[in-house]
């Protein structure tokens, strides 16, 4: 092929590809609403102030930012609204020795960041950030390390291999019920399981350990 | 000086080059403030828009410099307008001083950041793109006169060569990517999907393809290799870079929001993007291995050092992130901030900086120069800043174990295992600190110092270590 092929093959190649990417951005808008809850009038005032503190030169949210302090996507499902609005109005009254410094937000201000965080929260981000697999602190895992389900079942490459891996398990088995009868009586669900029914787990065992199961996707 | 339109190329470096120490630094204050976050008068933030913003600045002066030199050299005669081009020289000047001192004012007094006409005056908090509207448009002023002063002048000359083609084509690209950043949307999911157009259809797509370019430009310029052959490498090349990268933008659209398919979009795509930058590596060693003429030894191998670090930065240390199995677990951790700094030092700080050494001692009239400074100053940058990258690449892979796969407290990560590597980096931010001021010093006096022997000499040896 001569330059002038080469040069054509680059100009229309590259149009091409951002038509696909222009077609591919209305398809995606056209999803986008339907992906988090309503934008209110209170949610886009708590944006502003995101903006006006350049609140993304320290902080992450979606992961993007600039990496110096926690990312806030799914703050408001891990810390309280009482904390982090007084957080916010004075990091330093809250934790003395905390990196943030006094800014200035007012406690109206304060209550729109809330807000808009809150709306973050709720977008689906497919599945971002994930659970923490290897979280000893959470109680369902704690179920899982009591009974010593591990030196039988690999999560990971972690555990033993006597029984099937369970990384993936809910990708399988979805359904709390069936881990719930799997967990009674193991034959009831796999003929042939070799696996001792587990009647000494109380209901609220059971129920944690079902719900820490399923989350294995 | 061969054009009087020269001048204007020369003012856009030297202003490039004082940037470029701004924005070291502040980063070095930056990195300073991971450890004591009360260190300086204004907080991480920013010193870390500062850092960042510095950083754009510089490369597009550097890349309307690298331009004001090659089209009159392409087009063989002086630019279209040259009172033109210092205008917007001397407004882009006067634009960028602006904002930074709306940022220096914003770090001192953080209420001063008002909204004036329904926009923030001082600083739009948009990471990359924090300059605020009314800058926006002076910068999008100043980028349109650029590309017609440019492309009139190709127009004059009738000289149509594919390496200003495309480097025009790059700055037409660029120039037309500022303008979705620019506008307000309620939703920080449609917010974030535009921003990226900017962020990621710049160095990404219209960036490398200036890369390319001006590569195909500098191995012209310094070895005997020809024009025909070289210039189809660079259409093969921004070809492959623009097929790669524009849909590549998947690989930031996988949790922001956004459907589910880019994760097959951005992970199919987006592990294809080093391929071209690894055909510009190859291009530029056959080039430089078959090729015996040139006097410009530093400036080759400057441009080669730009291919290969290109590879590393943007390519290899990209794609070891982008499938969205392995992203999912280092999205928003210190591997991107390691992935960063090696890209925009391989693919735009060499290439300017190898632009600098290739054109500046032409446009002052010089055949031969004292290159010791230079090789000096490419080893303090390029060691401090593997260095660099090594250490936030730690840093990141501890952050990515203790906070996203044991669920430890992102503080607790930063303040309790990180330390040693952001010490590390403090000091190796130094040391690329000495490299940088030895650049500034050397830009200053290229050509301009006698030619001895022994820097001669020495520079033979080095360029042969």
């Amino acid at each position: 092929m001569g330059n002038k092929g080469v040069r054509n093959m680059f100009v229309f190649g590259s149009l091409l590809c951002f038509v696909a990417l222009v077609v591919m951005t209305f398809d995606t808008f056209a999803q986008l609403d339907s992906r988090s809850t309503k934008i209110t009038a209170d949610v886009d005032k708590g944006k502003q102030v995101w903006h006006k503190y350049d609140c993304i030169g320290c902080h992450t949210i979606f992961g993007n930012g600039s990496y110096f302090a926690p990312d806030m996507t799914k703050i408001t499902d891990k810390l309280p609204k009482s904390y982090l609005k007084k957080y916010l109005v004075n990091p330093r009254k809250v934790n003395a020795s905390a990196a943030m410094p006094v800014l200035g937000i007012t406690d109206d201000e304060a209550e729109k960041l809330f807000v808009f965080l809150e709306w973050i929260s709720k977008v689906d981000t497919n599945g971002w950030p994930p659970k923490p697999i290897m979280s000893k602190g959470s109680s369902s895992a704690a179920v899982y390390e009591k009974y010593s389900c591990s030196s039988c079942h690999l999560i990971n490459g972690i555990g033993g291999t006597s029984g099937p891996d369970i990384t993936h398990v809910a990708s399988r088995h979805p359904e709390a019920e069936w881990h719930r009868k799997h967990l009674d009586n193991p034959s009831s669900v796999v003929p042939d399981s070799a696996m001792p029914p587990y009647a000494q787990l109380t209901e609220d065992e059971k129920k944690q350990l079902i719900e820490f199961l399923v989350s294995l996707k | 000086m061969k054009y009087k339109s020269h001048k204007i190329a020369l003012n856009f470096f030297t202003f490039a080059v004082l940037l470029f120490l701004v924005q070291v630094i502040v980063g070095v204050v930056a990195a300073i403030q991971f450890l004591k976050p009360d260190f300086f008068v204004f907080a991480f933030n920013i010193s870390r828009t500062l850092h960042i913003n510095a950083l754009v600045v510089w490369l597009l002066c550097g890349l309307m410099g690298a331009t004001y030199y090659v089209v009159p050299e392409e087009s063989e005669c002086e630019l279209w307008s040259i009172p033109l081009a210092q205008f917007q020289f001397w407004a882009t000047v006067v634009a960028v001083l602006g904002v930074v001192v709306g940022y220096i004012v914003m770090g001192l007094f953080p209420q001063s950041n008002i909204m004036i006409f329904g926009t923030l005056l001082l600083n739009e908090g948009r990471e990359y793109i924090e300059a605020p509207r009314w800058a926006d448009f002076l910068i999008a002023i100043s980028a349109v006169l650029f590309l017609i002063n440019n492309a009139m002048t190709m127009f004059k000359s009738k000289k149509w060569t594919g390496i200003q083609g495309t480097l025009l084509g790059g700055m037409l690209f660029l120039t037309l990517m500022y303008l979705p950043g620019m506008f307000y949307s309620s939703s920080m999911v449609k917010d974030q999907y535009w921003w990226w157009w900017v962020v990621h259809l710049w160095v990404e797509g219209a960036w490398e393809v200036i890369a390319g370019a001006l590569l195909a430009f500098m191995l012209m310029k310094l070895t005997n290799a020809p024009r025909q052959a070289l210039e189809k490498w660079m259409y093969i090349e921004v070809a492959l870079v623009l097929f790669t990268g524009i849909l590549g933008i998947g690989h930031h659209y996988y949790w922001i929001g956004t459907p589910s398919y880019w994760l097959w979009v951005g992970g199919i795509f987006s592990s294809l993007e080093p391929i071209p930058l690894l055909v510009m590596v190859w291009d530029a060693l056959r080039i430089t291995k078959d090729t015996r003429v040139n006097t410009n030894k530093l400036g080759l191998f400057l441009a080669t050092a730009h291919a290969i670090f290109n590879f590393l930065g943007a390519g290899l240390w990209g794609v070891i992130h982008t499938l969205p199995s392995v992203n999912k677990w280092t999205h928003g951790t210190q591997i991107t901030t390691a992935h960063g700094h090696l890209a925009f030092y391989g693919a735009y700080v060499l290439l300017i900086i190898a632009m600098v050494y290739i054109s500046v001692p032409s446009m002052r009239g010089v055949k031969d120069y004292n290159m010791s400074r230079g090789y000096r100053s490419f080893w303090w940058q390029t060691v401090s800043m593997v260095m660099i990258v090594f250490t936030i690449t730690g840093a990141g892979m501890v952050q990515t174990y203790m906070e996203r796969l044991l669920g430890i407290d992102y503080v607790a990560v930063k303040n309790d295992f990180n330390s040693w590597f952001w010490i590390w980096r403090i000091i190796f931010g130094v040391t690329y600190l000495i490299g940088v001021l030895m650049f500034v010093v050397d830009y200053f006096k290229i050509g301009k110092e006698p030619v001895t022997v022994n820097a001669a000499a020495a520079a033979i040896s080095e360029s042969k270590a």
